[in-house]
């Protein structure tokens, strides 16, 4: 429990230096409020819009093999954690190891299938491949 | 195994003060958090404005800061007031809690994950039990800001980082938890301390010198692995596309003056010491080493993996953002559950 306390005591630090830097800011610099400084840059261009624009994210796919990976790590590290001393208390290498092999075999097999679909391929827009000109015949 | 549990920071101080119980933890637990976030800012405030300079001038073969103190080290104080004193520009249109927030995310983020790291000679504010799931963990709260940062600011260069940011993360992130859980195998526990412990049982004997158990000679393969996950996890050379100068500006922190920019500068820099201070708990035998004390021994190891970042980031060329996810995906995360498997399996067969 002291130890759940004495993180949420780092957690408290952590906002509060930030807190205190900006405080200190604050009082230090000086505002001197000009039209042009406050346009947000675009290599020192007018800026064309809003950044809320619709773009084209090329590893979205990538995203959501993201989500399924990542709660397999979660169900990883329990077995880690007992591997060692389930193999020390006389438990057989088969029944430990075999069923995470199994596990991580079908993922593997599931990455593999992503793969050959083009999910962790870069997928170039075709509006872009349209308007590229250069080396049309490489 | 037998748990040795070392007293931590807050025991030690709500000890020395005297208090017992919940107003012990709290006060006891403040004040060290207290210490080890002075100790990392100290650490990063070195780190930024001098020894970044430092190293990077050498590497071009150029001086840098020479001027102020010894090596130009007092250059550290001027430059901290000259950051604070900019005037902050909040550009047009910024989606502004958002924006004003996620400075603040981004080291504390760093700073969260430093409450589990065993620094040595006594100094770990805490050591829970999933110490290990701990620290990526709030490592990994460090996305959300820069993606708050990257969407808030109402620039295109800004949106481009902050998504590559959150490729990088989900690319990288994947392959070092594997490769943790490999050392896991190893240790049978996520505790941090016991994590160090684990390694200080000697491996072999080399002519009267003794060599630890260090997961780095253990497992050679592993640690590769893993600072190279860890190098795409903080954004450094060669996986430096979140950033970018020559082609995003720089990216989810361009909008940013001021202290604000201070701010995520920081959160970066700590980042660095935070992913070496991982690297160091898990391969590199935590604070352990000959002769000198162990909080001396933790500052040579992180400031070994900031030398090795900026090192890799003058003599590295930059990859482009595709083959970055190519290496993640199609190199990494295979390698990575390799690594595991075969892990496993050698340890299965020799126990």
């Amino acid at each position: 429990m002291s130890e759940w306390i004495a993180i949420g005591a780092m957690g408290v630090v952590a906002v509060g230096l930030p807190l205190v830097m900006m405080a200190m800011s604050a009082m230090l610099r000086p505002s001197v409020p000009e039209q042009g400084k406050s346009a947000t840059y675009e290599s020192g261009e007018v800026p064309t819009g809003t950044a809320r624009v619709q773009f084209n994210i090329q590893y979205y796919m990538v995203a959501l093999l993201f989500v399924v990976f990542d709660i397999e790590t979660v169900l990883i590290f329990p077995w880690t954690v007992i591997y060692r001393s389930a193999l020390e208390q006389g438990a057989s290498l088969a029944t430990i190891l075999t069923p995470m092999l199994v596990f991580i075999g079908v993922l593997v097999v599931g990455l593999v299938w992503a793969w050959r679909n083009g999910a962790v391929k870069w997928v170039k827009s075709p509006q872009a491949s349209r308007r590229k000109t250069e080396r049309k015949d490489a | 195994m037998s748990a040795t549990l070392q007293t931590t920071l807050p025991d030690t101080i709500s000890g020395l003060l005297g208090l017992e119980g919940i107003l012990g933890d709290v006060v006891g637990g403040l004040v060290g958090a207290f210490i080890i976030a002075n100790i990392m800012l100290i650490t990063t405030a070195i780190a930024g404005p001098w020894a970044k300079r430092k190293i990077t001038a050498a590497f071009g073969d150029r001086i840098a800061v020479n001027r102020i103190g010894p090596f130009g080290l007092l250059v550290i104080i001027p430059d901290a007031v000259r950051l604070m004193s900019k005037e902050l520009i909040v550009p047009e249109g910024v989606d502004r809690p958002a924006w004003d927030l996620a400075p603040m995310v981004i080291p504390f983020s760093a700073l969260l994950g430093f409450a589990v790291i065993p620094m040595g000679s006594g100094i770990q504010l805490a050591d829970p039990e999933t110490g290990l799931a701990f620290a990526f963990a709030a490592a990994s709260i460090a996305s959300l800001g820069l993606v708050m940062s990257g969407y808030a600011s109402n620039n295109k260069f800004s949106l481009i980082g902050a998504l590559r940011a959150v490729a990088a993360n989900i690319a990288y992130e994947i392959p070092l938890v594997i490769t943790a859980a490999s050392v896991v195998i190893f240790t049978g526990s996520l505790r941090m301390s016991e994590i160090v412990a684990v390694q200080a049982e000697p491996l072999l004997t080399i002519a009267g010198v003794s060599i630890p158990t260090w997961f780095a000679f253990v497992n050679p393969f592993a640690f590769v692995l893993f600072i190279i996950a860890n190098l795409a996890e903080v954004g450094r050379n060669p996986f430096d596309i979140p950033e970018a100068p020559t082609e995003i500006v720089a990216g989810y922190q361009t909008e940013y003056s001021s202290i604000y920019f201070v701010l995520i500068y920081l959160g970066e820099f700590i980042h660095i010491f935070l992913g070496g201070a991982i690297a160091a708990t898990l391969f590199l035998g935590g604070p352990a080493g000959p002769f000198l004390p162990g909080f001396v021994w933790f500052v040579i190891k992180i400031w070994a993996f900031f030398l090795f970042t900026q090192w890799a980031r003058s003599a590295v060329p930059r990859l482009r953002v595709d083959q970055f996810l190519e290496v993640g995906w199609k190199g990494m995360l295979v390698l990575s559950f390799a690594n595991l498997v075969l892990t496993a399996i050698i340890v299965g067969v020799i126990a």
